[in-house]
Order: structure tokens, then C-alpha cells, then sequence
């Protein structure tokens, strides 16, 4: 991709009000050519209506929406090169599957036979053409979601917008679709802007997340970016587990060292600016290790306390330990075969100062 | 792994079991007796009879014989062969202005009603309340000679200065289109308001424009209530005679009318019949044709 080349996507400050509330507030992002990109954020964050205003549906109240560089503020939607896989499929019950996945060709005046052979060859990229002529009601909710797809894609879009596509499915098929929807994408290159709540689905897919949170972009980056330094307590807590703790000063010379309840807590270099005032840090549970009493070498920072809850679930053990200094932390252990405790054990919860992320408090 | 395996169920259990499958049987038959008996009683057997009248030969005075008569039938092909293709014709064309204005009317109360859409449907409604006669007698002070409608249809030149509504087809035509609107525009309504909006926006996401939409998604998806609604208007009104009555003549008499005057005015039960089946025949034809032309696809789907 040429430096110089316009994002495929890009919002310029686009707001969009409704009448009692703000939706999308001032929002601004850049997508690049071929990137799989998530909107992430709970319900009712805006995720779907920057989507679908970049579809066409919605019309921004403020700001502008350009595709590879050219405006589309204000265009139809039958006038933008995009297509949208629907929430729920939005699939015509009185086509076939093939006219269905036709749709947008024949709209495009393209000749018969050539429609045939594209939709023929999309239906094989998503396993269905044995299913040419059946109608939508007749397959299945995972079979309906890749003639949702097969329907979108068949236009070739420059970008295609993914609309809580997995949302319907049970667990298991999503799992399959998700690395289903991964192939597909680098199959045919084509940039996608998926829209979802679930986080994990976000992170498997994505190469790219913008947590969204009432209407604004808390955190974008790449998925362990992210994940790692979540940066704001939002998306410390949407974004995987964490335990939180408040820190009142920060009196370390080098700004390692912050103090929760007098205990010192060492923190990864360059995290942490000196005399910094009320900033949070987290732990993912996965960070954190449990250790007997008795251990010697324990890591640079230590707590004690005691189990409250420990569940097994094969893959791993999660603990509930309560401790002194920063209430109930949740610790899990990997099923490494080692020791497990168990209510009631007095124990040392343990962790590197690199594992510690730091969220500065916002006004 | 162990399969585990339920006991043998002992005789006597499987003797219960094989009584209350005949129970089951039997249950749908049962239910649908009362049903049944209804229908044989008021429909089977006074249609029989119906046929059998239509075949009988005779006078008043003289008494009726069933003879095979079927020369009641020609009888109805010569002597009333403009009322018959008059009744169809008035039907049809009835039927297709109702469709062509209950569709845009239901189009709007479904997809532009908001919060209205009750409203609306209990307005489309209200004329319902008021008794089929009165209505009706109503359109002859509309289209009176002196009427209103009359005298600003001559002022712009769409009548002549004798030109007059009442007593004319178009009365008759524009009274049947009034009194069967509801039930046409009611199940175009109902399938409209069926269809998933998220389908017009996929259908817009897909390069169809507004006008492509409706004919591609909007209308196919509408056909089972167009279907249904033309239906609910085109049987009635083939059979009408009140409409011809108070606002036509003699001259635009309709089957309805010769039936009504076979049965209650002359007595002559056999022609009376024989017209009664054939109206029906026709309908159950036109029907026939109608729902396979448009498809009954659609329909069933």
C-alpha cells in the first residue's frame, strides 16, 4: 500500500444526535486498506450507528465519512461501495439462495451468465452451493449467515461492514465462523469493519479494535495493545478481567513505587510519572500467582491473603483471594499440574512489576 | 460405556399403550366433528340442493319436478348473458381500482403511519360501523344530479351539461370500490407491516434504488395480502346486487339482482338456482386462474 494512499475508511469529528440523545460524539478514525477492524463496546455505545452511518443508513448530524478518500457524506447507500452483513441476516425469504446472493449483480445490470458464475463460485467459497435453490428459511442460522456473507461479498466491496454477524449463533459455530470470517477476509482482501460486543470475538478476528464507550473511541489499537495497557478504567474492565487498585501517591524518586495502603508495589519503568496523584493500577488475573507462605523466591511484589473461592475448570483454576491492602483479587493459575489451594488457605499473591498497567484518572 | 437399557415394558402396560394410540387416532376426528356436522348440515346439504333445484323444471303453479332440466343453463348463458359478463366486468373492474387505491393507503399506514398507525387503521375502519344500506344511500345524495359531485364534474368538463352519476356504471362500480376498501386495504396492510425493514435497507445496501426496492422486495413480500384482499373483494362483489339497486338502473343489473328477483320476486326457484350455481362456478374459476397467474408461491410462502 502506497504511503500516500487515503484510508479506506475515515470519520472526520462525525456526531450523530438523536432527539434526546448523542449517539456518536465528535468521533474521528482512520482504517486502512485490507485491515480487519473491530468496533468493540457494550450496547448502546454507538458502535452500530457509526456503522451504519458509514453504510448509509444513518446521516451524520456533524462531520465527514469518506471511503478511500472520496466524501460520501450525504451519499445513498445504493450509491456507496460498501455492503453490510445485517444483524440478522436481512435475507429476501422469497428468493432463492442464489438470487439472493444475486441481488446486488443484477441491480448492477451485469449479464446473466456472469451473475451465474460469480454467484456460483461465492456460494463454493462459503460452502453452500448445494444449497442454490433452497430459500433462506430452509437453512440453518450458521447456513444463513454465510449466504448473509456469500451476498455482500459477491459485489466485491471495497470495504464491508459486519454488523453483530456472529450474534445469533450458538457458541460453537461462532468459534467456526469467526475463523471462518479471518480465511475469508485474507482471501479476498477486502477491508472489513466488524461491529461487536463480545470481546473475545473482537480479539480473535480483529487486527485492529476501537473500544467504543457512549459514543467515543476509549482505546484503539492492536488487539494485545490494547489488552495489555488498556490505559482507561473502561476498557480495563470490558477488555478481559483486571484487578483494580487505587493508589493515593506516587513517592518513588525513579516513579516505580506507588503505595496502596503503605504496602510498596513496584511498577515496570517509565509507567509511572513522579508525584503523580489518584491513578489506578491493574493486574490481569492471569498475572497474578499464588504462592505458599512459605515460598522464599517470590516475585518483586507480594500481598498476602487469604482463599475465599477457588473453581477448577480444567484449563485452569480461578481463585477469589482476599487480601488486606486491596480487597478481593482474582487470580487464575494454569493447570500446570502443580499445587491447588483451596478455601481458606493462607497464601501469597504475587506478580512482576512489568505486569502492571496503569490507568491514569481522568476528570 | 455402558448402554443402559430401560426394562421390557410387561404385556399389560403395552395393551394400554396400544389402546391410547387409537385414542390418538381417533382424537383429530373427534375434534373435528363438530366442524364437519356444521358444514355437511349448512353447506353440503342445502348446495345439493341447491343443484338439484337448478335441474328441476316446472311452474309455480304447477309444482316443481327434478327432470335433468339443463336447458336452466342455457337459459342463463342467452336470456342473462349481460348480466353475467356484467357482474365479472363490474367485479373486476371494482377489484382493481380498490387494489390501486387500498395499496398506496395501506403502504402509507404501514410504513409512514409512526405513531398514528392506529389511528389511521381505526379511521379506514369507521365507515364500517355504519349499516351497508345507509352507506350506500349515502353515495346516491353524492352522486345525486343536483349533487355536489355532479356539478364540479360538469364545471371542469368531465360531464356533459345532461351528464349524470346515478343511474350509471360508474355509480355502480364507485359504490362497490367504496364499500369493499376496508377489506381490501386490511391484508395488504397486515403483509406490509409484516416485512422486516432491515429488508429494504439490504436491498438499498445492495444497489437497489427506492423505486427497485418496492418492486423486488416491497411487492412480491405484499402479494399474500393483495392476494387476500382482492379475494375478500372480488367474490362479494360479483354476487352484489344492494350497489346495483340504489345506485344503478335496471340497465347495469348484475347476477346479484337476478337471483334476488328469481328467488323473491317471480318464485322461479330453477333459473334462480341455475344462475346461483353458475355465478359460483365462474368465480371459483376466475379464482382458480388469478391465484396461479400471480402465484401461489407467493402465497404459500
Amino acid at each position: 500500500m502506497a504511503v500516500d494512499e487515503p484510508p479506506a475508511v475515515e470519520l472526520e469529528r462525525v456526531t450523530k444526535r438523536f432527539v434526546d440523545f448523542t449517539a456518536v460524539h465528535e468521533l474521528s478514525l482512520q482504517i486502512g486498506e485490507n485491515r480487519f477492524f473491530a468496533l468493540l463496546g457494550p450496547s448502546g455505545c454507538g458502535k452500530t450507528t457509526t456503522l451504519r452511518m458509514v453504510g448509509g443508513f444513518e446521516e451524520p448530524t456533524s462531520g465527514t465519512i469518506r471511503l478511500h478518500g472520496e466524501d460520501v457524506t450525504g451519499t445513498k447507500p445504493f450509491k456507496r461501495p460498501v455492503n453490510t452483513v445485517f444483524q440478522s441476516y436481512a435475507l429476501f425469504p422469497h428468493l432463492s439462495i442464489a438470487e439472493n446472493v444475486a441481488f446486488g449483480l443484477r441491480r448492477k445490470g451485469i449479464e446473466d451468465w456472469e451473475v451465474k458464475s460469480k454467484v456460483g463460485a461465492m456460494l463454493e467459497l462459503v460452502q453452500l452451493s448445494q444449497f442454490a435453490d433452497r430459500r433462506p428459511r430452509q437453512l440453518s442460522g450458521g447456513q444463513q449467515q454465510r449466504v448473509a456473507l456469500a451476498r455482500a461479498l459477491v459485489n466485491h466491496p471495497r470495504v464491508l461492514l459486519l454488523d453483530e454477524p456472529l450474534g445469533a449463533l450458538d457458541l460453537k459455530l461462532r468459534k467456526e465462523m469467526q475463523i471462518e470470517l479471518k480465511r475469508i477476509q485474507q482471501e479476498v482482501g477486502i477491508t472489513f469493519v466488524h461491529v461487536t460486543h463480545d470481546q473475545e470475538e473482537a480479539m480473535t478476528m480483529a487486527d485492529t479494535i476501537a473500544v467504543m464507550n457512549r459514543g467515543r473511541i476509549e482505546r484503539m489499537g492492536e488487539p494485545t495493545t490494547i489488552y495489555e495497557d488498556p490505559q482507561t478504567m473502561f476498557v480495563a474492565g470490558f477488555l478481559g478481567a483486571s484487578n483494580l487498585m487505587e493508589v493515593d501517591v506516587v513517592s518513588d524518586v525513579e516513579g516505580r513505587t506507588a503505595l496502596p495502603g503503605g504496602i510498596p508495589v513496584h511498577v515496570g519503568p517509565g509507567k509511572l510519572t513522579r508525584g503523580e496523584r489518584q491513578v489506578s493500577l491493574g493486574v490481569r488475573p492471569e498475572k497474578l500467582r499464588l504462592f505458599d507462605p512459605a515460598e522464599q523466591s517470590l516475585p518483586s511484589n507480594v500481598i498476602d491473603g487469604k482463599v475465599t473461592d477457588a473453581s477448577f475448570i480444567g484449563v485452569s483454576t480461578h481463585y477469589l483471594v482476599m487480601t488486606q491492602p486491596i480487597g478481593e483479587v482474582a487470580v487464575m493459575a494454569q493447570n500446570l499440574g502443580d499445587h491447588r489451594f483451596g478455601p481458606g488457605d493462607a497464601v501469597k499473591v504475587g506478580w512482576q512489576p512489568e505486569h502492571v498497567f496503569v490507568v491514569h484518572q481522568q476528570a | 460405556m455402558t448402554a443402559i437399557t430401560a426394562p421390557p415394558p410387561p404385556a399389560a402396560t403395552s395393551e394400554a399403550a396400544a389402546r391410547a394410540a387409537r385414542r390418538r387416532r381417533r382424537a383429530p376426528y373427534l375434534l373435528l366433528a363438530p366442524g364437519l356436522l356444521w358444514l355437511v348440515a349448512f353447506y353440503v346439504v342445502p348446495l345439493t340442493q341447491l343443484l338439484r333445484t337448478s335441474l328441476q323444471a316446472g311452474t309455480l303453479e304447477t309444482g316443481y319436478r327434478f327432470t335433468w332440466e339443463w336447458s336452466n343453463y342455457a337459459e342463463v348463458f342467452t336470456t342473462y348473458r349481460g348480466q353475467f359478463l356484467r357482474s365479472l366486468g363490474y367485479a373486476s373492474a371494482a377489484t382493481l381500482i380498490t387494489l390501486v387505491i387500498a395499496y398506496p393507503l395501506a403502504y402509507t399506514i404501514a410504513f409512514r403511519g409512526g405513531r398514528y398507525k392506529n389511528l389511521f387503521l381505526v379511521l379506514l375502519l369507521m365507515p364500517l360501523l355504519t349499516p351497508f344500506l345507509l352507506r350506500t344511500l349515502a353515495w346516491r345524495i353524492i352522486l345525486a344530479d343536483q349533487g355536489v359531485v355532479v356539478e364540479a364534474l360538469k364545471s371542469i368538463g368531465f360531464l356533459p351539461s345532461n351528464g349524470r352519476l346515478l343511474a350509471t356504471g360508474w355509480a355502480v362500480v364507485a359504490g362497490i370500490v367504496y364499500n369493499f376498501l376496508p377489506f381490501m386495504a386490511l391484508p395488504i396492510y397486515v403483509s406490509l407491516e409484516k416485512i422486516e425493514r432491515n429488508l429494504l435497507e439490504a436491498a438499498n445496501d445492495l444497489y437497489a434504488t427506492p423505486a427497485t426496492s418496492f418492486w423486488k422486495v416491497t411487492w412480491p413480500l405484499s402479494l399474500p395480502g393483495v392476494i387476500s384482499g382482492t379475494l375478500l373483494t372480488l367474490i362479494p362483489a360479483a354476487g352484489d346486487y344492494v350497489n346495483v339497486s340504489l345506485l344503478g338502473n335496471p340497465q347495469q343489473a348484475m347476477m346479484g339482482n337476478v337471483i334476488q328477483n328469481k328467488f323473491l320476486s317471480i318464485l322461479d326457484y330453477p333459473a334462480a338456482a341455475a344462475i346461483s350455481v353458475t355465478l359460483m362456478a365462474a368465480i371459483v374459476l376466475l379464482v382458480i386462474f388469478y391465484v396461479r397467474s400471480v402465484g401461489t408461491e407467493e402465497l404459500a410462502g
